[in-house]
């Protein structure tokens, strides 16, 4: 069961990572995150319940995953607004501040 | 009489210039005739001593008295023993180590003299007087610290130290591509120093140390003398495997190991020779360069290659060494016959002598590769005799040039008949070149193929076509220059001045007096061939 | 007793000083200048005749003396002379055709602005002839060997400002130069496989003169000797490197009598001498020693047929008669070829001394343009004739016994060579009666004929020395008298005497010279007669064989293409390399700040890239 698991987990990942690295519109590459730490999630399930030692652990720390993603969402979101009044853009593209 | 040996007469001469150097930064900038005096005078101080110490040397026979050591740089690591031999620190180590032996002292004279014959052509200087002599008595300082140097780190600093002055040496004072040769220099011998660093700190962590008994202390140094006795040594750490020691032995060099650091410093010094694929920088600072500077080049720098080939890859790896003779060899050969053939087909004087120096050092490599004592000896003869006939060419070349404002072959023509002083030495310094007998090129092409036919018969046999060719370009080239009808342009120009004709003697007395008398730098060279060179030699009759 | 035997090491010292006096006077000194040098030579030649007087003694032994030169470990290389008969008897012929040559060039030279430089090379070059004549060993042989063919070099490039001479001087060097290099590589062999690593003649006679059973083997002794022949055929200008010695005819007259005639061409039969134990003990290096000499004998004298420039023709002479003596040492008589070079050193020297003669007065070197010098320059042309007779091998003249010496020991060894040896002489007889007539009978085609006057004293008075001699010289070896072959291998060569031999020798004497008068002196037959017949004969020797534009098209080329294709890889390819690499250094450079351009998606996907990197090298590692 573990491997159809992971696979899922896997594809998942590489969408988000695509994403992320590829759209231009900041929002969705704030969605293909969440993809990714969801995909993540997904392992950590998994492993809690078919890995080499079972335990809970897992899918309490899936808990905590999704709390933090949450928060990491808002934080995202807010500063995305923010850079939107600022600039008029979500365009990621637009943004090279990192550069100067 | 003082001894002699209580004087650290190395540290002076390798200190006379620095204070030459020192003095000229005091003099004012537009005194060309003071500053040039300076100059002379600190180069002649060097070479007088360097004569004294050759005098000297002769008594001792192996000149161990002329050791000169002193801490330099001393960190204390810490390190866990993991030694149970009682050793309690470890402390890295580097040593102001300074010594000379059969090897370095012909080339510590060979240095000395040509630097105070090169200070003398620097007459033709036009700019920045100061900075010039700044930089020329600082790149003696490094030349001459490469030979004396008896530690790796010492070495590498020298090394680059005349990297560094020759970098601005070439790009300020040279001629019109000067710029570019000097990048291209800088980079290509940079690359050549990384690759040594490389091999020298695989060196130094697994060969170089040593424990000192009454504080059981564990030393890493980069010193010469430790390497290669542990590395001759068949029960020191880094001959002995993991699996004979039990286990841990983080010393030990495998035989790849040996090999691969055996490259790493053919490769290195072989850039500097400059072995075959690796020649291209070296033309472009024989073309561009100042001719007093090409002098200190081609007359010295280069021999730094050989130098370093020798001490550090023949002496330290005998093994690999012999094992990589046929390959040295057919290198040897090939730059030999391949810097003969595209000699004679280049337009440009001082490019035939780039070339021609390819040619030569080829044959030093013959001479290294021939792996016996007749070989050696006629690398370390020919490495000295070019040197001293490359500076004697490129000193009439720099002369050429003042008078005649190129040195194209098709533009020049005739010249015996204005200065027939200048031509007359030109010839003797190109049948020198191409190994007339009488003169020391011959002794050194001689003895080099003499010892290669001994183990490589073949080679020998295809390198004296590399006789022939040397007098077709060699000929060509200067019977072009000297002989035939003379331009008009050239009919008015003066012969040489005295200050341009006394170097020409120097240097030609010396050729004159290696060729007829070679003893007096074979029997030098011999002693230490005792010492150091001879268990490499029976190495090879036992194997 | 042999005290100037001893003391025989000076010799080559006078000319060294008077050398180094000609050099450091400049050229200010003229007759100065003059002087020095002759001074130099008759000193040289006074002390070579003592030194041959103690040799006649018969009980004298040959003396050596050296010291070491280079002390490498077990090996030693020494430096030292030896005294011999042969030896004794090289001194007296380059001592006296020095010392003439200084006398006749004291008026020859006369209006060269440069003749005391002239004279310092002269000196150069009689010191490195006699250091060559009494080396010990081939080392130092070879080093004089060298030093002589620079002296030739500088000397054919005397008037350097003609692009012939310049020419001519690279030439004379560079092709010497490839025999030079197999003699070296001879030495280089002879040196591992003598036993105790020993260069030295006597050495050398001791092992090889044992035969097959001593310590080298058959193979090592034909290659050594081949190699060592090399040598000699470069020197002495045997086929196929004799190109360099018509070219060297620029030099000055002198210097082409001195150097191209007497001395230095004749080292090579010199160091056949020498070394003649190898030889002899290699049948395959005699048979090649032997066919190489009859070939050129043949072969040069045949292109003197057809020559019109007096140098040249007699250039070819000198070619083929060295041919004669190589043949000659090939053939086992090496008193045969010594005698030979002993006579001929006097004849030629004689004959080019005159032919100078003529040039001074004439101020040109084409025959054609001569004609009728025989009344205006009596003293000229009756030596001439007297050399020309010699040469020719007309008795009792000395070039006539020395070659019958050679062709009575031909007949003896190999009826072959014996036909071509007659032959060659009867081609000598018909170009020297052709030169002869053209240019001392007949009509005067000399365009001014009023200036044409006989030589000076100091021109002239050599030649009659040399003209006595030439007469002289023969007489002491003759089919009935070998005191020379006795004296020379202490009495083990036999006299090889035969009517036969006389008889033809003779005959294809008288009748090349009458077959010359007939077409040249009297004009009976027509003097194109035998160019009209085989034209393209009369056009491949005039040409040379062509052998100079078949060097230029095969080698010359070849080399200079090697050349230039090596050039172009060297700028192309690795140059180029190093090129590329610069290029590729800075172009990544770019790339990799074109990487950094501020946007955070740029950034991750550079690290996803590392992240991969590193993943593929800890897998990679598994498998490696």
């Amino acid at each position: 069961m573990l491997p159809s698991y992971l696979t899922m987990a896997a594809i998942l990942f590489c969408i988000g990572l695509y994403g992320a690295l590829v759209k231009r519109n900041a929002v969705i590459v704030l969605l293909s995150i969440e993809l990714m730490l969801n995909a993540v999630n997904l392992n950590l399930v998994a492993f809690s319940k078919y890995g080499v030692v079972p335990s809970l652990t897992g899918q309490i720390f899936a808990l905590f995953t999704i709390t933090v993603a949450a928060a990491e969402a808002a934080v995202g979101v807010a500063v995305l607004i923010a850079l939107f009044r600022a600039r008029g853009t979500v365009n990621v593209d637009e943004f090279d501040e990192m550069r100067r | 009489m003082t001894d002699l040996t209580e004087l650290p007469i190395l540290s002076i001469i390798l200190v006379t210039p620095l204070i030459g150097l020192l003095v000229i930064l005091l003099l004012p900038k537009h005194r060309n005739r003071w500053l040039q005096t300076a100059a002379i005078i600190a180069t002649l101080i060097p070479l007088v001593l360097s004569f004294w110490l050759y005098a000297d040397y002769d008594k001792h026979q192996g000149g161990s008295s002329y050791e000169e050591t002193a801490t330099w740089v001393e960190v204390p690591l810490n390190k866990e023993t993991q030694a149970s031999n009682g050793v309690t620190s470890y402390t890295l180590s580097f040593q102001y180590e300074l010594g000379i032996d059969g090897l370095s002292l012909p080339l510590i004279i060979l240095t000395t003299l040509i630097t105070a014959m090169a200070a003398f052509a620097s007459i033709h200087v036009k700019k920045r007087w100061k900075a010039f002599y700044a930089w020329f008595l600082l790149l003696e300082v490094g030349v001459l610290g490469v030979f004396m140097a008896r530690d790796l780190f010492l070495f590498f600093i020298f090394f680059e130290v005349t990297l560094i002055a020759m970098y601005f040496l070439i790009g300020i004072w040279g001629y019109f591509n000067r710029e570019r040769a000097a990048n291209q220099f800088v980079i290509y011998n940079g690359l050549g120093s990384a690759i040594m660093l490389i091999a020298f700190i695989l060196l130094v962590n697994t060969a170089g140390f040593h424990i000192d008994q009454g504080t059981s202390s564990f030393i890493y140094s980069g010193s010469y003398a430790d390497i290669l006795r542990n590395l001759s040594d068949p029960t020191a750490w880094v001959n002995v495997a993991p699996d004979q020691t039990g286990g841990l032995n983080p010393f030990h060099m495998s035989d790849a190991m040996h090999t691969v650091i055996f490259l790493l410093l053919v490769v290195a010094f072989g850039i500097k020779l400059p072995i075959l694929p690796f020649h291209t920088w070296m033309l472009k600072v024989h073309n561009e360069a100042h001719p007093a500077i090409v002098m200190i080049h081609s007359g010295v720098l280069l021999k730094m290659g050989a130098y370093g080939l020798i001490r550090f890859g023949i002496v330290l790896f005998p093994e690999q060494a012999k094992d990589w003779a046929v390959v040295l060899a057919s290198l040897g050969l090939a730059s030999l016959l391949y810097g003969a053939l595209v000699a004679f087909r280049q337009t440009e004087l001082k490019l035939v002598l780039a070339y021609s120096s390819i040619s030569h050092m080829g044959i030093v490599l013959l001479g290294l590769a021939a792996f016996n004592e007749i070989g050696l000896q006629g690398a370390v003869f020919q490495l000295v005799s070019h040197g001293l006939i490359s500076a004697l060419l490129f000193l009439i070349v720099g002369s050429l040039y003042e008078r005649t404002k190129t040195t194209t072959l098709s533009e020049l023509g005739g010249l015996a008949r204005p200065m027939p002083f200048i031509s007359g030495i030109l010839l003797a310094g190109g049948l020198a070149s191409l190994g007339l007998p009488g003169l020391s090129g011959f002794v050194g092409e001689f003895l080099s193929l003499l010892g290669l036919f001994d183990s490589q018969p073949w080679l020998a046999g295809f390198a004296v076509i590399g006789v022939i060719l040397t007098a077709v370009y060699l000929l060509r080239a200067v019977l072009k220059t000297t002989f035939g009808p003379v331009d008009e342009r050239y009919l008015a120009v003066k012969d040489a001045r005295l200050i341009e004709a006394l170097p020409m003697i120097v240097l030609l007395a010396f050729i004159l007096l290696l060729g007829c008398y070679p003893s007096v730098l074979t029997d030098t060279f011999h002693y230490s061939v005792d010492g150091v060179f001879k268990p490499l030699f029976s190495l090879r009759m036992g194997g | 007793m042999d005290q100037f035997t001893q003391t025989a090491w000076l010799i080559p010292l006078f000319p060294f000083a008077a050398f180094l006096l000609l050099t450091a006077l400049g050229r200010s000194y003229r007759r100065a200048g003059v002087m020095i040098g002759s001074v130099g030579a008759l000193a040289a030649l006074v002390m070579s005749l003592l030194v041959f007087f103690e040799r006649l003694d018969p009980d004298a032994v040959d003396y050596s003396e050296g010291f070491n030169w280079i002390t490498l470990g077990d090996y030693t290389l020494k430096i030292g002379f030896e005294v011999t008969n042969l030896n004794s008897l090289m001194l007296i012929i380059v001592t006296l055709v020095s010392f003439l040559v200084n006398v006749y060039s004291a008026g020859y030279m006369k209006k060269d602005e440069r003749i005391t430089v002239f004279y310092g090379y002269v000196a150069l070059f009689t010191f490195a002839m006699l250091g060559l004549v009494l080396s010990d060993n081939m080392l130092v042989f070879y080093i004089f060997w060298e030093l002589v063919g620079v002296c030739s070099f500088l000397l054919v490039g005397f008037w350097y400002a003609k692009p012939a001479a310049r020419a001519a001087a690279k030439k004379a060097f560079i092709v010497t130069r490839i025999g030079d290099a197999g003699l070296l590589l001879g030495i280089i062999v002879l040196f591992w496989y003598m036993p105790g690593h020993a260069l030295d003649f006597s050495s050398i006679h001791n092992v090889f003169s044992e035969g097959q059973s001593g310590a080298i083997t058959m193979s090592i002794t034909t290659s050594i000797a081949l190699l060592l022949f090399m040598g000699v055929i470069g020197k002495s200008g045997q086929f196929p490197l004799h190109v360099w010695l018509p070219d060297a005819m620029e030099g000055p007259t002198p210097i082409s009598a001195l150097i191209h005639a007497a001395t230095m061409v004749a080292a090579g039969v010199f160091l056949l001498a020498r070394t003649f134990d190898i030889f002899e003990a290699s049948a395959a290096a005699m048979h090649t020693v032997a066919y190489f000499g009859g070939f050129t004998a043949i072969f040069a004298a045949m292109v003197a047929l057809a020559q019109n420039d007096i140098k040249r023709i007699l250039a070819y002479s000198t070619i083929s008669q060295l041919g004669y003596m190589v043949m000659a040492m090939g053939l086992g008589s090496m008193t045969g070829g010594i005698f030979h070079l002993f006579t001929h050193a006097f004849f030629k020297a004689l004959l080019f001394l005159a032919a100078g003669s003529v040039i001074h007065a004439v101020h040109t070197q084409n025959i054609h343009e001569m004609g009728g010098l025989g009344s205006k320059m009596r003293i000229t042309a009756w030596t001439f004739g007297i050399g020309a007779l010699s040469l020719s091998g007309i008795p009792p003249f000395s070039g006539f016994w020395s070659k019958d010496a050679i062709l009575a020991s031909a007949l003896d060894e190999n009826p072959f060579l014996f036909v071509v040896g007659l032959a060659a002489a009867f081609c000598t007889a018909l170009y020297m009666s052709r030169l002869f007539f053209i240019v001392f009978m007949g009509k005067s085609s000399v365009r001014q004929p009023r200036e044409v006057r006989e030589s000076s004293k100091s021109m002239t008075i050599p030649l009659l020395v040399l003209a006595v001699l030439s007469v002289g010289a023969g007489f002491v070896e003759t089919p009935w008298n070998g005191w020379l072959g006795s004296w020379l291998t202490g009495g083990g060569e036999e006299v090889h005497a035969s009517a036969a031999a006389i008889i033809a020798s003779i005959a294809v004497g008288v009748l090349g010279i009458y077959v010359g008068w007939l077409m040249y002196g009297k004009g009976s037959i027509e003097r194109g007669a035998a160019a009209a017949k085989a034209p393209w004969l009369a056009n491949l020797l005039e040409r040379q064989y062509y052998i100079n534009e078949f060097y230029d098209l095969v080698i010359v080329r070849s080399v200079r293409g090697i050349g230039k294709s090596l050039a172009a890889f060297d700028e192309y390819v690795i140059g180029g390399a190093v090129r590329f690499f610069g290029f590729a250094t800075v172009t990544g450079g770019r790339m990799l700040t074109r990487m950094n351009n501020g946007q955070t998606q740029v950034f991750g996907l550079t690290a996803v890239i590392g992240l991969l990197v590193i993943i593929a090298v800890i897998v990679g590692r598994r498998f490696w």
